[in-house]
């Protein structure tokens, strides 16, 4: 099932290399970043392409599929965001708000033991480091960009905010953000999820907001997604639609992006204190895109740091039950951009499988694609089974429990560090804890 | 028969009786209590201080308080172990090489400039410290709307945000560490809610030591998640009949089985000397980063400190700093469960009696016999019969003052943080929050409330479920 604005097709856009951004700005603020400078376009680096451009695409990808009715919100958005980037103001009450309420910032923790365990017979190996985004308000990284769109909404005098959520934690990390601002919020659940999710939806009622159930479909993620465009498209005067990764029409994906570039951003100071350098490779899990754009988009002109994003495989990549998107997806368009996703012969969204809801999406972020196809992201998968034992190991070695979408991200280091030179300085973004995996967890591991 | 006796300033005291299964501290207590029945008139009168099992320099801790400097601990500290008359020592001859043993090595650790360093850099890079001062804006003016946009500006120290979800985590880390430079390689311990528990299941698997956490078994059927949580880091969970006491109990006599391997780590304020010290040391990070935080935020100190009071290793973490300033008010909040009148509370410091429980002279809930009480709270970790005896100092000379929320009155300031602040407040630090309610109206406007948010109610979000549907309101 394909909701009304969605498309199969993967018509191509000209790409318009010399088109200029709607405008510059510096910011000093690290939580709030303008939009790239334009850099020379001979020396064929990465940044020589704007990400995105004006038209909100990176390479072929991104873009704005989206009825009508929403150009002018999308278009609003994109201009509050940029005004609001260079505004002192508003990166100042940003940073105060990231400092005293989530908690920011965020550690850069040497795992020591699971360094130790990853050292092979002549005890050579890479050296672990772990971006503590578990210890983040609502416990994970998701609040980072909730809380600038409630104050960006709140800004351009939106009273009322919807979101969509599959296992509640996006849905959480929403209603959360406007109790602290006194924004009315309606968040739009499948069905079906609602009954798996029952503490979830519970959490977000006492929090205050009004939790809409969606039966159409098969009453999951996507569907809710394709609910609360509905409603943004009837309401888009008065609403603000917080999305929750960077997937979407643009300006969302860069957006996004920005609102958590401030956990590469911390990474990169953290690395220079730390061991007077950065760091060599960075692993982040895949599921939308977004803590691994948050922690990539810093160094992605720093060709001697390795990119590597995890997806889930689920039951294994051909088992046909996985959400592997960059692996085994095709070109198309959903919910709003040009990206690769998971879709049969018919153009139909193949229904995706993964033991933790958030990597649980047929889509992924379009700039992700992009850093893909150009070669200067890898990207990995990992299965079910392969995310619990991670999930296993991590918590007894370090005494910190990850998410279960962490723990694909953790266990793709099994892959890689047996390759990895001795020292090589290896950064894992812990993206969320695991108090909220535990019931599933425990079921499985038997433990 | 059994026989307990107790050296009372230069006399001996004795106190028989014909169970042979009561336990040592009950034991202690029998003697305690007859002393205070009022019947023996030949004997001690009730406020006599009682001397310890081991040397003491009984003086008042606030005297010396003030005579130091407020950041450095100093060796008289570390070694009085009385709180006036309450504290001490009271444990069985064959415990008092170890206790004296950690003491030492804790003197030995606090004094170090490597411990300190390693114990800073694990509070910052695992712990996740400095934790906020997070002005409520909202929760400020929820209460400045009923009075003319006049009130006070309500600060939260966000001991929720720690690894962990607690403050626990600040002690159970730093006597991690002791015990491994001890050389112990297995640690014990009890817990009531669990939050202590999880904090020494994840300081330990960081250590590498193996870690054992008793826990009621009542409260593992209603905390069941943090059984799991804690069984996921690598401990192993025992159930015990009865409740946090008993739990707390049984880590004890376990502990004395293996004292050369192993390492009982408290998780509260409570228990014979060096115990409450070690804790509220550790605490004690607290407010000395409220007391930066405030001088920043607003070039001053705070005027009011509130925080709940289960055993008072929370609450003795934030007041520590601010012992001798004399213009900061200092409140503690116990659990008054259904009601003090109902008899099914936890308010030791409201309505508890002196005597000694667990190795330290404190208030404690006690019958007429001595018999400890069965105490009530809907938050697990303030369900505790007895209280720092460093708290019940406080409260008898005056310096701090202590109030009581009712379990409703709790869940309903856990209610009201979520929908204004967005914040799941545990339904301990619940407690503090609820006073608000009456204390707000007697403050001045612009005075400065700090509350520890000691530790993060997502674990309690169940409870909460099941007692609103329980009572019709879902």
């Amino acid at each position: 099932m394909a909701s009304s604005i969605t498309s199969s097709s993967s018509r191509l856009f000209p790409i318009t290399r010399d088109s200029q951004p709607t405008s510059h700005s510096t910011s000093k603020d690290p939580s709030v970043l303008p939009l790239e400078e334009q850099t020379n376009l001979s020396n064929g680096s990465v940044s020589s392409f704007q990400r995105p451009d004006s038209f909100g695409r990176f390479g072929k990808f991104g873009g704005k599929y989206v009825p009508e009715t929403l150009i002018h919100a999308l278009t609003e958005l994109e201009a509050a965001f940029h005004t609001l980037s260079a505004d002192e103001e508003f990166q100042k009450d940003l940073a105060g708000i990231l400092r005293d309420y989530v908690g920011r910032e965020t550690p850069l923790y040497f795992a020591e033991r699971l360094t130790e365990h990853y050292k092979r017979e002549n005890g050579e190996g890479p050296h672990i480091y772990l971006k503590r985004e578990d210890l983040n308000h609502t416990g994970a990284h998701k609040i980072n960009n909730a809380v600038a769109q409630a104050l960006l909404a709140k800004c351009l005098g939106k009273k009322r905010i919807i979101a969509e959520t599959g296992a509640g934690q996006h849905g959480v990390a929403t209603a959360t953000v406007c109790a602290r601002f006194g924004l009315e919020c309606i968040v739009y659940m499948g069905a079906q999820d609602m009954e798996r999710q029952a503490l979830n939806v519970f959490r977000m009622r006492l929090l205050g907001a009004e939790v809409r159930p969606v039966h159409s479909g098969t009453a999951t993620l996507k569907d809710a997604t394709s609910e609360a465009i509905r409603d943004w498209v009837t309401n888009v005067e008065t609403t603000h639609y917080i999305l929750g990764s960077v997937a979407g029409p643009h300006p969302y994906p860069m957006m996004v992006r920005q609102f958590h570039a401030v956990i590469g951003k911390e990474t990169r100071k953290q690395a220079l204190e730390k061991w007077g350098g950065k760091p060599d490779v960075l692993i982040a899990c895949v599921g939308g895109g977004s803590n691994a754009m948050g922690l990539f988009h810093e160094f992605v002109d720093d060709k001697d740091v390795r990119l590597i994003g995890v997806e889930a495989a689920g039951f294994g990549l051909d088992s046909g039950k996985h959400a592997a998107t960059l692996t085994k997806g095709e070109v198309g368009v959903l919910h709003g951009a040009m990206s690769y996703l998971l879709q049969d012969e018919d153009g139909q969204i193949v229904e995706p499988h993964s033991i933790s809801a958030g990597l649980d999406y047929p889509g992924v972020g379009p700039e992700h694609s992009y850093l893909k196809d150009i070669g200067r992201a890898e990207y990995y998968s990992i299965t079910d089974e392969e995310a619990l034992e991670a999930f296993k190991r991590v918590s007894r070695l370090e005494g910190i429990i990850p998410a279960l979408e962490t723990s694909h991200a953790l266990a793709y280091l099994e892959k890689v560090c047996p390759t990895l030179p001795n020292g090589a300085k290896v950064v894992v973004n812990f993206s969320g804890r695991g108090d909220k995996d535990v019931h599933t967890a425990i079921k499985y591991l038997k433990v | 028969m059994m026989t307990c006796k107790l050296q009372l300033g230069g006399a001996f005291a004795f106190a028989r009786s014909n169970n042979h299964s009561v336990s040592i501290e009950s034991s202690s207590l029998m003697v305690a209590t007859d002393h205070q029945n009022k019947t023996n008139n030949n004997l001690l009168p009730r406020e006599l201080a009682m001397a310890t099992t081991c040397v003491p320099t009984i003086k008042p801790l606030l005297e010396k308080e003030l005579r130091t400097h407020p950041q450095e601990t100093n060796n008289d500290i570390i070694n009085s172990g009385k709180f006036g008359r309450f504290g001490g020592k009271f444990v069985p001859e064959t415990l008092i090489v170890c206790m004296s043993q950690l003491e030492a090595e804790f003197n030995k650790a606090i004094h170090d400039e490597t411990f300190k360093a390693e114990l800073a850099e694990a509070l910052r890079d695992f712990a996740g410290r400095e934790t906020p001062l997070y002005y409520a804006r909202r929760l400020s003016e929820h209460y400045k709307i009923n009075n003319n946009g006049k009130g006070p500006d309500i600060y939260l120290k966000r001991e929720d945000l720690n690894h962990g979800g607690s403050h626990k985590i600040n002690n159970a880390l730093g006597q991690a560490m002791i015990a491994k430079r001890m050389g112990r390689n297995t640690v014990v311990t009890a817990t009531a809610s669990g939050q202590h528990g999880i904090a020494t299941a994840a300081a330990c698997a960081k250590l590498g030591l193996d870690c054992t956490v008793f826990m009621a078994a009542k409260e593992m059927e209603k905390e069941c998640s943090n059984v799991k949580l804690m069984k996921l880091l690598g401990a192993k969970v025992e159930g015990v009949n009865g409740s946090y006491k008993d739990a707390a109990s049984e880590a004890f006599r376990s502990w004395v089985g293996e004292m050369e391997k192993s390492y009982h780590l408290t998780g509260s304020a409570v228990g014979p000397h060096p115990c409450p010290t070690m804790v509220r040391e550790f605490q004690s990070v607290i407010g000395r980063e409220t007391r930066k935080q405030a001088l920043e935020k607003w070039g001053g100190k705070p005027d009011v400190l509130i925080a709940c009071v289960g055993t008072g290793s929370n609450a003795l973490g934030l007041f520590h700093e601010y012992l001798h300033d004399m213009d900061v008010r200092l409140i503690g909040v116990e659990a008054a469960g259904c009601g003090l009148d109902s008899g099914k509370h936890s308010s030791t410091l409201a309505a508890g009696d002196v005597g000694v429980y667990h190795g330290a002279l404190t208030y404690l809930l006690q019958d007429q016999d001595g018999q400890i009480l069965p105490p009530h709270s809907i938050a697990s970790g303030m369900e505790y019969p007895g209280v720092s005896p460093e708290l019940s100092y406080l409260k008898e000379s005056g310096r701090a003052e202590f109030s009581v929320a009712t379990d409703q009155e709790a869940l309903d300031a856990y209610e009201r943080l979520c929908k204004l602040e967005g914040i799941f407040p545990s339904l301990e630090a619940a407690h503090a929050l609820a006073i608000l309610d009456n204390l707000v109206p007697t403050l001045s406007d612009g005075s400065k409330v700090i509350v520890n948010c000691s530790g993060c109610g997502d674990k309690d979000a169940a409870l909460v479920f099941d007692h609103k549907l329980f009572h019709g309101k879902v």
